[in-house]
């Protein structure tokens, strides 16, 4: 197993609303993302997965809680030390069109990170753009294109190609694939490990679609109402204790005909962020609620080793 | 038969954009057509309710729906089939609204614009339809702006709107792609029960292979504007024929299949 690159500690963000409330986006998040892995975040809008992203990527402070990356707490750096902090964790964005300036050329979006950081000169940013360009498998006369002369495709390859520039540790993906056909989809994942491979970036992946990160995450922490419900390896998805995750699963469609009989549906509609029910989150869904569930809100804790859940009833 | 579509062709100006497209619904079934983006598909749903963008045109073909061909109805033809013979699902209902008035006023609107119901009849009509898509608190919900309600339940308005004639045809443009899962799985619940229901047909419009199967008893997959396979669903998926089908399916993310690590 490798070392940790990255601890998410009791990391808690709120946020104020009228009337002197809160809304609670992330509650207690503790993850370890372990170096050359990739952690998949997954679970339903609203459930807090893109604020987490954002306090890993230092975009946001959290109301509290560490996030320890190269040996200290990113959320304490302030000034040229944040900045220079961003060199290691790049991102790749949900929508490729949107991410770039449609008046700058590929070669100009790519290598922008490194003349930011005056790593390279400009006479360098030609050869180092198609160098990249290269590694994401695109022909390395698009150098001169601009954004809108590609296919979707293409430019989620541009902004892979961006984000690698700077030889990051860690690359945080929004959603990267979801505006992507299916098969572009196969393609960039392939492309996101056969990187991982040769590099050992660590990915972290955000994203509402437990089949797709079944296919390449090494850990998948479920999240619901801003709270963390199970976290697990990505081959021991069959493995997984909590009832919402297994809810997720059995919403899959699967173009097995077999595997839909098992589809379920689960009842109900996510309770509004602002009054999230005191107890387990979950509680007014799940078919295995009891009276404890109701009162006290469950521990997250470690069931077997690298597997966490909280619920009361995991083994129901 | 319900409706037989032969060799449509719809293009934007000098540009062909669906070409030689030919399928038959019977009353009751369920049609998929499956696609990537460009591939045509919304085009083809939207031909057969006349709702072309501007500059579309039907170049070619003929849809016969019980046996008048659609071709030849005027606008106030076209008017009395939409909305009642035939309605329309949207991949967003929220959009398909206008935000500034209440749900129940467009609702009423809606029905009233469809038959000769007084304001009190069209809205114990829109309570019941919305009671039968399992929204809690209907009344409360004819009160709501698009905007206050989920997405889901913003789904459910759109199909309760669409089913309060019986339609005979429904039409469903990517109907749960903007939802989340549990979501998507609820509405995809609901729509077999409305279909199996009333005995409506219907024709969706989906990129999710998944639902596909799960949903249909006819597929069809498109691209670039042509028909590449066209089948009983269960033939399509187990015994793909098409080279593009072949790896349309290779692609499908599954629980439990490939890994890359």
């Amino acid at each position: 197993m490798s070392e940790t690159i990255m601890r998410v500690e009791h990391v808690t963000k709120k946020f104020p609303v009228d009337g002197g409330r809160f809304l609670t986006a992330c509650d207690d998040i503790s993850l370890d993302i372990r170096r050359g892995e990739t952690v998949a975040i997954v679970g339903e809008s609203g459930c807090g997965k893109t604020t987490l992203l954002k306090s890993i990527m230092n975009m946001q402070l959290p109301t509290s809680g560490k996030i320890i990356f190269r040996g200290e707490d990113i959320t304490k750096l302030r000034g040229e030390s944040k900045r220079q902090n961003y060199r290691h964790i790049q991102m790749v964005f949900q929508d490729p069109t949107t991410a770039f300036d449609p008046k700058m050329k590929i070669k100009d979006i790519i290598c922008e990170p490194l003349l930011n950081f005056d790593l390279i000169s400009r006479s360098e940013v030609e050869s180092r753009a198609r160098e990249l360009l290269k590694q994401v498998e695109l022909p390395e006369d698009f150098v001169n294109r601009y954004p809108h002369n590609m296919s979707g495709g293409q430019r989620q390859r541009v902004a892979i190609a961006r984000a690698l520039s700077l030889e990051p540790e860690i690359i945080a993906c929004d959603e990267a694939t979801s505006a992507l056909d299916v098969s572009v989809q196969d393609t960039i994942i392939r492309l996101l490990v056969k990187l991982q491979r040769e590099k050992g970036i660590t990915y972290i992946f955000v994203c509402h679609d437990l089949a797709l990160v079944s296919m390449f995450a090494h850990r998948i922490a479920v999240m619901y109402l801003g709270n963390q419900m199970e976290t697990l390896d990505g081959d021991k998805l069959e493995n997984a204790k909590h009832p919402y995750t297994k809810a997720l699963l059995k919403a899959v469609f699967s173009t097995d005909q077999e595997k839909n009989q098992y589809i379920g549906i689960l009842p109900g509609d996510i309770p509004s962020p602002l009054d999230i029910p005191s107890g387990c989150p979950f509680q007014n869904r799940c078919e295995f609620c009891e009276e404890i569930c109701k009162s006290k809100k469950p521990e997250f804790k470690e069931i077997e080793t690298d597997h966490f859940v909280a619920c009361h009833k995991h083994d129901a | 038969m319900l409706l037989s579509v032969s060799n449509l062709s719809i293009s934007y100006g000098k540009n062909l954009t669906v070409q030689d497209v030919s399928f038959d619904l019977e009353e009751g079934k369920i049609l998929t057509i499956v696609g990537e983006s460009g591939s045509g598909k919304t085009t083809v749903i939207r031909a057969i309710l006349n709702c072309l963008p501007r500059g579309g045109s039907i170049s070619n073909g003929s849809m016969i729906f019980e046996g008048k061909n659609l071709l030849d109805l005027d606008e106030k033809g076209w008017r009395s089939l939409r909305g009642k013979d035939i309605s329309m699902i949207f991949q967003d209902s929220g959009n398909m609204m206008n935000p500034i008035h209440t749900i129940g006023k467009q609702f009423i609107e809606y029905i009233q614009v469809h038959s000769d119901l007084d304001k009190k009849s069209a809205y114990d009509r829109a309570i019941e339809n919305l009671t039968l898509m399992n929204l809690p608190n209907p009344a409360n919900i004819m009160n709501s702006y698009t905007f206050e309600l989920s997405g889901g339940m913003r789904q459910r308005v759109g199909i309760a709107m669409a089913i309060t004639f019986q339609p005979k045809l429904l039409l469903a443009d990517e109907p749960t792609s903007a939802l989340d899962v549990t979501t998507q799985a609820q509405i995809v619940g609901e729509l077999m029960f409305i279909t199996r229901g009333t005995g409506a047909a219907m024709i969706m419009v989906t990129h999710n292979l998944g639902v596909a199967s799960y949903l249909s008893d006819n597929l069809m997959v498109m691209s670039q504007g042509r028909v590449v396979e066209y089948g009983k669903t269960s033939d399509v998926i187990e015994h793909p024929q098409a080279e593009y089908t072949k790896s349309l399916l290779k692609s499908v993310p599954e629980i439990g299949g490939r890994r890359y690590v």
